[in-house]
């Protein structure tokens, strides 16, 4: 695993809740999974911390996009469990097409290439 | 793992506590908690372990703030300290006030006075002002005077209570203060709004005087001292009988 600079927070901020999404479109998750779950795909590359993982549940949870339930005891209590609601499958879909769209895009706009002048 | 839970709960301290503020505080005890035991399973110790997992869940205050932002703004009335009421022999305390309060004024306007005389920069309205407030000052003492002939030992409770007592006579003081720059800009420019400022501070200065006599324990009825004591021996006692039950 190579050691980088930590990838900024700004440019993955706007996109916690599609990640979220994403994580939760497999199987229901609780907050730590998700969060390790990100440390795993990322290769350690980016941390999610639990503050904004949990500000966006709040925002998702009011907007209809996800649900929640309380599971089984753990050794550290209950566990919130999340689970993706249809809303929230319909928004993961959009948020995936508008960032392919974006990462084409931005691909283009930031290698400053010119060869199609 | 109890410091994860002071943890938790010290960083939602001053936050309602409502259902949603209490399920948010127990997911992330379970969070650091389930962090905490993966780090030992690596190997680290108990204390490098909690250390790391409170490091890496970064700042709460982010999102404890989003609670508060929810938190009906209905019922923060200021919480004002219980008032405190000592008995006190009231026609001599009111005397060495009055005298205190309107002495320290009078005594600074007179100064002022003759200052301003002697320089030159007081007009006559304004001399005739002082002249009135001084005996207005010494009527004052001559009242709290009587007052002590009458009723030598008068016991009255008086409430011990510096900030809300002093308040209103500020407030007062205050009206008092904006009156006299209005009667000095009608009256025509004449700067002799000082004197009423001066004189009229006597009387948010008498609530103070009060106060710190009060507080130095001075004109206070000794039963007061002797309630208080036997108050502070007898509520334990109270309290005993009944954790043993």
């Amino acid at each position: 695993m190579t050691v980088e600079t930590p990838i900024s927070s700004d440019l993955i901020r706007g996109h916690i809740e599609t990640i979220v999404l994403g994580l939760l479109s497999g199987q229901d998750r609780y907050g730590y999974e998700i969060c390790k779950q990100v440390g795993i795909l990322s290769d350690g590359e980016y941390e999610l911390k639990e503050p904004t993982l949990y500000s966006a549940f709040r925002r998702m949870e009011a907007a209809g996009l996800i649900s929640s339930y309380w599971g089984e005891e753990s050794q550290g209590g209950r566990r919130k469990y999340y689970r993706i609601a249809p809303e929230g499958r319909d928004a993961y879909l959009r948020n995936l097409e508008d960032w392919k769209r974006a990462r084409t895009l931005i691909d283009r706009l930031v290698s400053g290439e010119s060869e199609k002048e | 793992m109890e410091a994860i839970k002071y943890y938790v709960k010290g960083a939602f301290v001053g936050i309602a506590e409502t259902p949603a503020t209490v399920e948010q505080q127990e997911e992330l005890i379970s969070d650091l908690t389930a962090k905490v035991a993966d780090l030992v399973a690596d190997g680290r110790s108990e204390e490098e372990a909690l250390g790391m997992a409170i490091a890496s869940m970064g700042d709460l205050s982010g999102l404890v703030k989003e609670f508060a932002a929810e938190e009906p703004a209905a019922p923060v009335a200021p919480v004002e300290p219980p008032a405190v009421f000592v008995e006190a022999y009231t026609a001599r305390l009111r005397l060495h006030v009055v005298a205190i309060s309107v002495g320290l004024s009078i005594g600074v306007l007179f100064v002022l006075s003759v200052l301003a005389v002697m320089g030159g920069t007081i007009s006559s309205p304004a001399v005739a002002a002082d002249l009135l407030l001084g005996i207005a000052g010494l009527a004052w003492i001559a009242y709290a005077l009587r007052v002590i002939h009458a009723k030598p030992s008068a016991i009255e409770s008086v409430e011990l209570q510096p900030r809300a007592r002093l308040r209103k006579p500020l407030m007062q003081w205050a009206a008092v203060c904006v009156f006299a720059v209005l009667a000095n800009a009608i009256t025509g420019g004449d700067f002799w709004v000082w004197t009423v400022w001066v004189a009229a501070a006597a009387w948010p200065l008498s609530f103070y005087v009060e106060q710190r006599l009060l507080s130095a324990g001075k004109f206070l009825h000794p039963k007061t001292e002797a309630e208080n004591v036997s108050a502070s021996v007898e509520s334990p006692a109270v309290v005993t009988p009944s954790a043993c039950a």
